[in-house]
């Protein structure tokens, strides 16, 4: 079982560290689409682009190496979270948004189809989280 | 000793600050901090004045608010619609003529918007967008 999470773990790593890195490759696109979301100035999306996708590849290569594993995991739970939340209400506002999260790959993905996504994704990650927590309270108990 | 998970987020929340302010120190230049339109993309009221009948206007913002009031001889060019006014608005551009674009306020985006359609679609140079809007252009005219 211990095996199945760890492959989770990189699994899930690797698509973050993936995103970041088409984002990295092309920050004032990301911060464009930020921008469309219609939730936040300018000048904190731009910002924002240049400083999300470091903190969803560093995020990625600490679920991938088990380093500062649990602070990780909860900011990309939170990221996941808040993005699924954005789009949500994007939707409900009648935004055309382009998420972006994977390059061009994702531009023409649709609706139902990004929520899919998320959703997996944080589900992953709430599983990968609430794991770490029951072995750290096991592992407390014990000593 | 074992880190909190709270420790170890804000640990990784400073850590991923490093590579970011260095991107963006390389990035200084290229990118438009303010707004989302480069500054070479935009103009003033003054400036877009000033080129008298040099300058088409071009209203992006919905045929609601353009029949309300708009820039005295500008034309609706706005994505609802942008098939059937596009064809009415193309013969009344020419090359030698800069095309400046405006929406609501600096905040909308519609402007921008049209503005890329227009070089990309419509291959046309020299469009511009109205820096602050119709808001600004009222202020400055009314």
């Amino acid at each position: 079982m211990k095996f199945a999470w760890r492959i989770l773990d990189l699994i899930v790593g690797g698509v973050f560290v993936y995103a970041g890195v088409l984002k990295v490759l092309d920050p004032v696109q990301f911060g464009i689409d930020i921008d469309n979301y219609k939730a936040l100035p300018w000048f904190i999306s731009v910002r924002l682009a240049f400083y999300l996708p470091w903190l969803e590849i560093l995020c990625g290569l600490v679920l991938i190496f088990r380093f500062l594993y649990r602070g990780g995991l909860s900011i990309l739970s939170a990221l996941t979270l808040i993005f699924i939340c954005a789009t949500i209400a994007a939707k409900a506002r009648g935004l055309d948004i382009t998420c972006g999260c994977f390059g061009h790959a994702s531009q023409h993905w649709s609706f139902p189809q990004h929520m899919a996504i998320d959703l997996a994704i944080f589900f992953a990650l709430a599983a990968l989280l609430c794991t770490e927590l029951i072995r750290g309270a096991r592992y407390d108990q014990k000593s | 000793m074992k880190l909190g998970a709270v420790r170890e987020a804000l640990i990784l929340i400073a850590l991923a600050c490093l590579p970011a302010i260095g991107q963006g120190f390389y990035f200084r230049d290229k990118v438009s901090w303010e707004s989302p339109i480069p500054a070479s993309e935009l103009v003033t009221v003054d400036q877009a004045k000033a080129w008298g009948d040099g300058a088409v206007w071009v209203d992006a913002r919905p045929d609601d608010d353009f029949s309300k009031d708009h820039v005295p001889g500008a034309f609706s060019l706005n994505e609802d619609r942008w098939n059937e006014l596009l064809q009415q608005f193309l013969p009344k551009w020419s090359p030698d003529k800069k095309v400046v674009v405006y929406c609501s306020a600096q905040s909308c985006n519609t402007a921008r918007e049209v503005a890329k359609r227009l070089r990309d679609e419509a291959q046309l140079k020299d469009v511009f967008v109205l820096k602050g809007g119709w808001e600004e252009w009222l202020k400055k005219n009314r």
